[in-house]
């Protein structure tokens, strides 16, 4: 058997007194639609952060496909295949959609070293741009300044950023954070429409685009897995309900 | 636009050109300093304007290159061809070691590099029997290449000229580049740069050791054009003024620090002649320009021609 895609065990990271991770365990097999749920404050980001490499984890370990990356730099998981949004907006305001799509192109290439040609020189990064603009159907934006564009643009670029980065496991964190319900539609189709040899991982707090969405799903309660399941067992399980809706 | 541009830049390189013949030496040596100067403001804004780091410490790169330039040339007789990479590649030294600061960010990259600007001027100030002190190193001749030498302010107003322009289309390659973004990119997301993959330390030392090197490249020019140094040219001051022509004239752009060089020269020029606190005035005009002026001279002239262009086609049936 491979390995899974990811392998994280026993990871925690404590804030002062506070363990906002406390034992996590989650494996996920290459290919897989997982979804991570919990009510606020139940460590999902944390989580996000610590697998990707925006935080060090307290204790723990994370692999990649085998891989032990616990104590690799954030860039160098990008390298081998980690890709994330963040759930608040992170994109590049001052520069244009363009330029925005070059970098994701460009941070896992030897190419961002090129100091002596001008990047309007690299036809084929451009071309990549603009193909990386028209998947999540921003064509015809590219040399649009973002801080010009829409909050729905900027999410949908938000994504675009990360799926230009190559990824095998791509980390989704809110990517319907603040959208409208239209909105929402739009951006769960894209994601829907993923090739399924990604590896994805989303926190998702809308429980229908989550069900929709997820292969498996797992719960997060106060830093730790507390069910997972297919997303019929986890909309049947009551312990999921008294998280949710406390206790009747 | 770039059309307007390009006439622009022949017309202002014509007027360089010709600037001895309708001038005279005082306005020329004027140019020279204000090309010098602009050229090591331009250096400051590589960081400043594009990575977003704020060094107080560029007058160090300058100084020991020109130090470097003066003590080879004066003391050990060693010829331009050589003294001059030299100071070069002593100023470059310098900026990988300094370099060290890109380990911090915002206010104690501000704070690491003003200590570090410190520690070189105490150096030149007080290792006297190697730096000459405060009177520093004297003398220094014209560059000479071979047969070819500078025997003139004039001619050596050209050479500074060339290597300006020079140094500014080498310049607008480099931020033009896939790492010119990049450093624009870690300006605005050091965070998501990371996360694309982006080793952001080493991306932002690469941008220091850069700007450094041509720090260091100005200050080989000025030693020649000054013919002599002393610790003044790595004091605090040359650090802060280099930072606040940049700020004056246009943070991330290219004839911006030069705006800003003829501005802060020209104005202490005119002041100090009648004004003895020069140095007030010039803080005035900083902070007016902070104030009203924050992308300063260059983004003031591009929002007052945004607006005068919305007034047109407001008035437009």
């Amino acid at each position: 058997m491979s390995a899974a895609a990811l392998e994280v065990s026993a990871l925690a990271k404590v804030f002062g007194g506070l363990a906002a991770v406390n034992g996590v365990e989650l494996t996920v097999p290459a290919g897989e639609r997982r979804v991570l749920i919990g009510p606020n404050g139940a460590g999902k980001t944390t989580l996000f952060h610590c697998i990707t490499g925006t935080l060090a984890p307290s204790s723990g370990t994370i692999a990649l496909f085998g891989r032990d990356v616990t104590r690799l730099p954030e860039h160098r998981r990008t390298a081998l295949g980690m890709g994330r949004t963040f759930q608040i907006t992170n994109v590049f305001p001052e520069l244009t959609m363009a330029e925005n799509l070059a970098l994701a192109i460009l941070g896992t290439d030897r190419r961002k070293w090129v100091m002596h040609r001008s990047l309007a020189a690299f036809a084929a990064v451009r071309r990549q741009a603009l193909e990386g603009l028209e998947r999540v159907g921003l064509a015809g934006r590219a040399d649009e300044p973002v801080k010009r564009v829409s909050y729905g643009e900027r999410r949908q670029l938000e994504l675009a950023l990360a799926l230009n980065t190559s990824p095998k496991v791509l980390f989704l964190d809110e990517p319907c954070a603040g959208l409208s319900p239209a909105e929402r539609q739009r951006i769960s189709r894209m994601i829907a429409g993923l090739p399924r040899d990604i590896t994805l991982l989303m926190i998702e707090h809308d429980m229908d685009v989550a069900l929709g969405l997820a292969d498996r799903v797992t719960v997060l309660h106060q830093g730790r897995v507390i069910l997972e399941g297919t997303p019929d067992e986890v909309r049947a399980n009551s312990e999921v309900r008294d998280v949710y809706f406390g206790h009747a | 636009m770039d059309h307007a541009r390009i006439v622009f830049g022949l017309v202002a390189l014509a007027a360089a050109l010709a600037l001895p013949y309708y001038a005279g030496p005082f306005w020329t040596g004027l140019a020279t300093q204000m090309l010098i100067f602009g050229l090591l403001a331009l250096s400051v804004d590589l960081l400043l304007g594009h990575a977003g780091l704020f060094s107080l410490t560029h007058a160090s790169f300058f100084a020991v290159s020109a130090y470097t330039v003066a003590i080879l040339q004066v003391r050990y007789g060693v010829s331009t061809a050589l003294a001059a990479p030299a100071g070069i590649c002593a100023g470059t030294l310098l900026a990988l070691v300094f370099g060290l600061a890109v380990r911090t960010r915002g206010v104690y990259f501000i704070l690491i590099t003003i200590a570090f600007g410190f520690v070189v001027w105490g150096v030149a100030h007080r290792w006297s029997s190697f730096t000459g002190g405060d009177n520093g190193v004297t003398n220094v001749p014209f560059p000479a290449l071979g047969g070819l030498a500078v025997t003139s302010h004039t001619q050596y107003y050209y050479l500074v000229l060339a290597a300006v322009v020079a140094c500014g289309l080498g310049y607008r390659v480099l931020i033009r580049s896939p790492f010119g973004l990049g450093l624009r990119g870690i300006k605005a997301s050091e965070s998501r740069m990371r996360s694309l993959g982006f080793r952001t330390g080493l991306h932002l030392y690469a941008a220091f050791v850069l700007s450094g090197a041509l720090a260091s490249f100005a200050g080989v020019l000025y030693v020649y054009y000054n013919k002599f140094v002393n610790p003044v040219a790595a004091s605090f001051p040359i650090s802060v003024e280099a930072a606040l022509m940049a700020i004056i004239g246009g943070t991330g752009t290219i004839i911006g620090p030069f705006i800003g060089s003829g501005i802060v020269l020209g104005l202490r020029n005119w002041v100090s002649s009648f004004f003895e606190l020069h140095l007030a005035v010039m803080g005035a005009v900083f902070i007016a320009a902070v104030l009203w002026a924050p992308d300063g001279l260059v983004g003031l002239a591009g929002r007052l021609r945004a607006r005068m262009e919305r007034a047109k086609e407001a008035g437009r049936p």
